[in-house]
């Protein structure tokens, strides 16, 4: 029963803590904000995408047209649409009236949903200059956007650069290890040609995430090093897991180092031993 | 009590605003029928109230032979067009219970995601070879098939064909 209000506490928590605080803008005395905030109370109950949430938000920016959170939900529907143009004319308002709050959300989703590799850089390194804390994490959660950064650094064939921001982040003794981080790392040191330490940091992923992603490459590697043995159960292993739905998923898009069955079959028709 | 039942009327109609007025749709993103651009043997399944998201099924783009398939039928079709123009388009589609592929609507934008038109030699070649799909999964809820809006995103760099999502 004690477990059950604790884990009904943690999801009401965590439910609250994607609204503002409206309080906080009364206690500071921005009575437009604390209205503005009030309003949201509308959007309750409605689906991001219809036409009631949409028209409620445009209250709620009527009353404060400065109130960059209201932005931000407001330009989801249009980002999970695929409408890029809309998202960032909203995301840029958000951005403009609020950038320590609202950076991480346009940063994450120019690299999670339009691949803008440049632009997330653009946008982490400008929040990085603002704040003397902890920059966070994707608005998904998957990532902290030092490897966001990262992995966009090596998206845009800056391998060097990528290598030295995980490094840095995970050599961090405060930094919580996101479920995919040693995947990449893996990833980007056999991309250089550096199978050691691809398979160090695949085997990481192994303890924190054994998915059949890691299994693939830890393939890959062992192709690499002429290891038919160790090749052949890892490849088995990433079809096995493949097929039982143990791989990397976002329900919007496909995630980078992300592999599909095709993959491994044609890993396992290739000869080269 | 003639004239009370119009000045009810007439307050209620003026406090309830219709869809009509609105300048929004029924979800962002929807597309009405547009017979002048829309192939006419192309039907809904259910209501137009009915259509979903690709992604309210829980299992992202659903293709058959999965994404790489889709991919690899626009690395064999798609040639290069020798532009400086750079951006993204997007081409989204309802695709319905039987798995066809019907109303297409495209935008597109430069690298700034300012609006864009493109090339056509471009825009019509992607808009041919996403109407020819033709592995599009039937998705279902509660046991029923239904109709769902699904998108594809190009990434277009000096006229190359870069990326394909979500």
């Amino acid at each position: 029963m004690r477990m059950l209000l604790i884990f009904v506490l943690a999801i009401m928590s965590s439910c609250l803590a994607a609204q503002p605080n409206c309080n906080v803008y009364m206690y500071n005395g921005d009575e437009l904000k604390y209205k503005a905030c009030r309003a949201l109370e509308k959007t309750r109950g409605h689906y991001q995408f219809s036409r009631a949430y949409q028209e409620a938000l445009d209250e709620v920016l009527a009353i404060d047209s400065t109130f960059a959170y209201a932005y931000r939900v407001k330009s989801t529907a249009y980002l999970k649409s695929g409408d890029f143009i809309t998202w960032k004319k909203l995301m840029d308002k958000a951005v403009k009236y609020d950038p320590e709050e609202e950076l991480f959300y346009r940063a994450s989703c120019r690299y999670q949903f339009f691949r803008d590799y440049a632009g997330a850089i653009e946008d982490i390194e400008l929040l990085d200059s603002l704040v003397d804390y902890d920059i966070g994490y994707s608005q998904n959660g998957d990532y902290h956007l030092n490897i966001i950064k990262a992995l966009s650094y090596k998206a845009i064939g800056k391998l060097n650069e990528s290598l030295q921001l995980f490094e840095r982040q995970l050599s961090d003794s405060m930094y919580s290890v996101g479920i995919y981080d040693y995947l990449h790392l893996g990833v980007l040191y056999l991309e250089m040609g550096k199978f050691s330490l691809a398979l160090r940091a695949l085997k990481q992923q192994a303890l924190e995430n054994d998915i059949a992603e890691n299994r693939y490459y830890m393939a890959l590697v062992y192709k690499a090093l002429r290891d038919e043995k160790r090749y052949m159960e890892n490849i088995k292993l990433a079809k096995e897991k493949y097929e039982n739905g143990v791989k990397m998923f976002d329900p919007y898009v496909e995630k980078m180092d992300q592999i599909f069955l095709t993959d491994i079959i044609d890993a396992m028709k290739t000869e080269g031993f | 009590m003639k004239k009370i039942i119009i000045i009810a009327i007439a307050l209620l109609a003026g406090c309830t605003r219709s869809d009509q007025d609105s300048k929004y749709l029924r979800w962002v993103g929807d597309a009405e029928p547009d017979p002048e651009i829309d192939a006419s043997d192309f039907q809904l399944c259910g209501s137009e109230k009915m259509v979903q998201q690709y992604f309210h099924f829980g299992q992202g783009l659903q293709y058959e032979g999965e994404k790489i398939a889709l991919r690899k039928r626009f690395e064999e079709a798609y040639r290069s067009v020798e532009t400086a123009q750079s951006g993204w388009i997007r081409i989204r589609f309802i695709v319905n219970c039987q798995g066809l592929a019907g109303r297409f609507r495209m935008i597109g934008s430069d690298l700034d995601y300012q609006e864009q038109i493109f090339d056509e030699r471009i825009t019509e070649q992607l808009l041919k070879i996403t109407q020819s799909l033709d592995g599009w999964a039937v998705l279902s809820k509660g046991g029923k098939p239904r109709d769902y809006y699904q998108y594809l995103i190009f990434k277009i760099n000096n006229g190359d064909l870069t990326d394909i999502l979500p």
